[in-house]
């Protein structure tokens, strides 16, 4: 009972850890319809400046966040204006074919000028553990999954409260009438591109401090990403929460109770599960 | 072309007795393994639209059984290849029966998943060797049946006849029904479904061929290596390997993948030589980069590129396609026969959640009629002819088309199956496949009842030919047989939607607004091709919005609004019903 309480709780928390990476690519997916399947190497691209940030500024995880959120706005929309807005009308097979493009590219810049190595930050303030529900929890992951839980609430009260975030929805789900009413579309795909690759960002930064990086650490949150997201379902940003804290649940239990090394397979497979029999997702209603 | 392939190929045959350079003989050997592959991956992704970012799993598959069969049972890897192919094919039929269902990116989210949890159960199952992978039995080097040797030749000669052979495949099924039809269901599978072609079927083949050909080059693969492990067969970096050749060479092409191949092969062998003085990871850096280019400006590949730069030099402007007048037949005898009837829809019910769309609708068409069917927007015209086609299921009623002396219930039944019981339909929007050409949409609207499998590996018979020929003069498409449907004008679309209809002759032909958006003259051709059809005893039901359009050819209209059929008869009394006037026309 203790082992299985211990595994939910730490299930729970490293959900909330793959909610936050989810978040971006379902936000994505969800207002054009493209998925980013180098969504993880900007949280990889992240975790390395928040390891610089440390090293050339003497700044901590915290102290980081601003610049390191800054620069994933940043990146989005260069990858928006760049890339994707010369493909957003394009066949599927050309949308994936991009995204695959820029993955491939991103992580090979980031082996070729960082070199294959490991490499992590020790964050005094994070050392410790704390107690969740009599279940020790590290520190580190803890603030990780209050990231998460901020940056979700953060994003609902845009959307739901401000007026560019109302706009943000109307473009997603009818481009052409919001078009048609004034809002200008692009800049609302720019805007959701440069929030995705934000929150990818703040993700990696709380990493860190846990997670060692690499060039190819995206490898191990690609498809649980994606999972998340289809888990979950569309058309609200509760899915690949909802999604990603499934997926942790799966992965901690399974993990304990059956096998370390097939705490994976159990994740596809109820991915899988769910893909052939709901496929809009355990709370999608309407698929797009 | 076929005597420039051969010549190609016994060039490259004996290259390795001119070129004795074992660095650039492992190039070739890696060209072709991957380039079998690639070519396999073209077959499902490039030709049927179906992306597997899993075919890794089927590499894998060939590996490891015919490397298995050898230590464990003796048995030579020129049987076990084989082997691995059928367990491979097997296994992809199994996986693809229910993925297929899945559209869009969830396939290839779900090849990406199930290659996952292979490679995991690989990594922890101890008679395949577990994470340590297997080592090939060295003591059996150099004999051939044991397919192991120490110098590059014997691989090369037989890696270059395996990708030979993946070649010709995708040569065969290009030529084909086969890659014609995976081509409609890769553009729109309902549209090929309103057709008859069963979707699913050539699906499976084309998946069954792609796996089993992937497990070939496996298993060479492994023989060539001489040790196998997850992370080098399993990985999921193979899959995509496969996929970005094929998509980057051209997909759908017969020798895109091959040039995909061979361009990023040769260009990591080399270009990793030379600019790994730069530092690590260029080479892939520069994929990377080219992928995007491609991706952005020519989606055709590298194909394409070399299709515009041929162009380029070539050619001039290309001729607009014009249609050639058609005379206009006479009013004909009409088969009308009050007697039979060939549909009745009964009492057909259908819900979206809480709306009712048909609230009971009861219709029957004879055989040799013309019936309209009329109605405001919203009456649930289009519905209607989506629960007789298929592609919506009732919630209630019954659907009997009468046959040739049989009764078959259609409701419920798959559009591909009610196509092939000789309903055809077009659809409001129009639905030509637009990256075929002319030509190669007629052909997609052949007979697809009882042909068996087999005959998908051979043209389209002379009979369907020359009807198509027949039907192209009729709809005055004749000169343009090779120009792409997608860049036909609207009018002419129509026409072209309309004659595949009629292609393998069918007994009633739904119609979903043929006149709408199209020029007074066009309308014209379109009502001479449908009583002229009709006089040949083909049976229409027919949505239309232009009520003189359909008083003009209908035998009967039935008025439908709110999803009920208010009234029946002839075209000149609905014309003068109050009911009808005051629901049309709000008078």
């Amino acid at each position: 009972m203790d082992l299985f309480l211990a595994a939910s709780v730490n299930g729970l928390i490293m959900g909330l850890v793959y909610a936050l990476v989810s978040l971006g690519l379902g936000l994505i997916w969800g207002v054009m319809d493209v998925v980013n399947f180098a969504h993880a190497e900007y949280m990889m691209l992240a975790m390395y400046a928040t390891f610089f940030a440390g090293g050339w500024l003497h700044l901590d995880p915290f102290g980081a966040l601003p610049l390191v959120a800054l620069l994933g706005f940043a990146a989005g929309v260069g990858t928006y204006v760049v890339l994707i807005r010369r493909i957003v009308g394009a066949s599927m097979v050309t949308q994936i074919f991009a995204t695959f493009g820029l993955l491939f590219f991103l992580r090979y810049l980031a082996f070729a000028v960082f070199g294959p190595d490991f490499r992590g930050i020790t964050w005094p303030l994070a050392g410790g553990s704390i107690e969740i529900a009599g279940v020790p929890v590290s520190t580190a992951k803890a603030l990780a999954a209050s990231a998460a839980l901020v940056t979700y609430a953060g994003l609902h009260m845009f959307l739901q409260y401000t007026k560019t975030g109302k706009a943000l929805q109307a473009a997603a789900q009818n481009p052409v009438a919001a078009l048609a009413l004034g809002i200008e579309v692009d800049r609302m795909y720019a805007l959701a591109w440069g929030l995705s690759i934000a929150t990818a960002a703040v993700a990696g930064n709380f990493l860190l401090p846990f997670y060692q990086v690499s060039p190819t650490v995206a490898d191990a949150f690609l498809l649980i990403t994606f999972a998340s997201v289809v888990l979950g379902g569309f058309g609200s940003l509760l899915g690949p929460l909802v999604g990603g804290v499934a997926i942790g649940l799966i992965e901690g239990i399974a993990g304990t109770l059956i096998s370390p090394t097939f705490k994976l397979f159990f994740v596809f497979a109820v991915f899988l599960l769910v893909l052939f029999l709901r496929p809009a997702g355990l709370l999608g209603a309407a698929q797009r | 072309m076929t005597v420039l392939a051969g010549a190609l190929w016994a060039g490259l045959a004996v290259l390795p007795a001119v070129v004795h350079n074992a660095y650039f003989l492992n190039g070739m050997i890696l060209v072709f393994i991957y380039g079998t592959a690639a070519q396999a991956w073209n077959l499902l992704g490039g030709y049927c639209g179906q992306l597997s970012f899993g075919h890794a799993v089927f590499f894998g598959v060939g590996a490891y059984t015919s490397t298995l069969l050898l230590i464990h049972a003796g048995v030579t890897p020129w049987s076990g290849m084989w082997a691995g192919a059928a367990l491979a094919a097997l296994l992809s039929l199994i996986v693809g029966y229910p993925t297929f269902r899945l559209r869009r990116h969830y396939f290839a989210l779900a090849t990406l998943a199930l290659a996952e949890m292979v490679r995991i159960l690989f990594l922890n199952w101890p008679f395949v060797g577990a994470a340590v992978g297997v080592y090939l039995p060295l003591s059996l080097m150099n004999r051939p049946w044991a397919f192991m040797w120490n110098t590059k030749p014997p691989y090369y000669e037989a890696a270059l006849a395996l990708f030979g052979l993946a070649c010709a495949l995708v040569a065969v099924t290009d030529r084909t029904r086969l890659g014609l039809y995976l081509r409609a269901i890769d553009q729109d599978e309902d549209a090929a479904a309103a057709l008859g072609i069963p979707a699913r079927k050539y699906k499976l083949l084309a998946m069954g061929l792609s796996a089993a050909l992937t497990a070939l080059a496996g298993s060479v693969f492994a023989q060539y290596i001489l040790y196998i492990d997850p992370s080098t067969v399993l990985d999921p970096s193979r899959s995509v390997l496969f996929a970005v050749m094929a998509l980057l060479g051209g997909r759908g092409t017969v020798i895109g993948p091959a040039l995909g191949a061979g361009f990023l092969t040769l260009l990591s062998q080399y270009a990793g030589g030379t600019l790994g003085g730069l530092g690590r990871g260029y080479d892939y850096v520069l994929y990377g980069l080219a992928i995007m280019l491609v991706a952005v400006y020519e989606p055709r590949g590298l194909v394409g590129v070399l299709a515009l730069l041929g162009r380029a030099m070539r050619r001039g402007p290309r001729r607009p396609v014009t249609t050639a007048p058609v005379p206009s037949p006479g009013a004909g005898p009409r088969g009308a026969d009050p007697r039979t009837s060939l549909l009745d829809v009964e009492a057909l019910v259908k819900r979206f959640g809480g709306v009712e769309a048909l609230r009971g609708v009861t219709l029957s068409v004879r055989r040799g009629e013309i019936v309209g069917v009329l109605g405001p927007n919203g009456a649930g015209k289009s519905t209607l002819f989506d629960c007789i086609t298929g592609f919506t299921v009732p919630s209630g009623g019954t659907i009997v088309l009468r046959a040739g002396g049989s009764d078959r219930v259609l409701a419920g039944r798959a559009p591909a199956w009610i196509a092939q019981q000789g309903l055809a339909r077009t659809f409001q929007l129009i639905r030509v496949f637009p990256g075929l050409t002319v030509l190669e949409n007629m052909l997609a609207g052949q007979e697809h009842r009882g042909e068996p499998l087999f005959h998908v590996f051979r043209s389209s018979p002379r009979e369907v030919r020359e009807r198509v020929e027949d039907l192209l003069r009729l709809v005055g498409l004749e000169g343009s047989p090779d120009a792409l449907a997608g860049e036909l004008s609207y009018g002419q679309q129509k026409l072209l939607a309309l004659a595949m209809t009629l292609v393998r002759g069918p007994r009633l032909v739904l119609l979903d607004e043929p006149v709408a958006g199209v020029t007074p003259a066009v309308i014209e051709r379109l009502k001479n091709h449908i009583r002229a059809q009709n006089a040949a005893g083909v049976t229409f039901l027919i949505i239309e919005h232009n009520i003189d359009v359909l008083t003009e050819l209908a035998d009967r209209l039935y008025f439908l609004a709110d999803g009920r059929v208010v009234t029946e008869g002839p075209p000149e009394a609905i014309q003068r019903s109050e009911e009808v006037l005051s629901l049309y026309y709000g008078r």
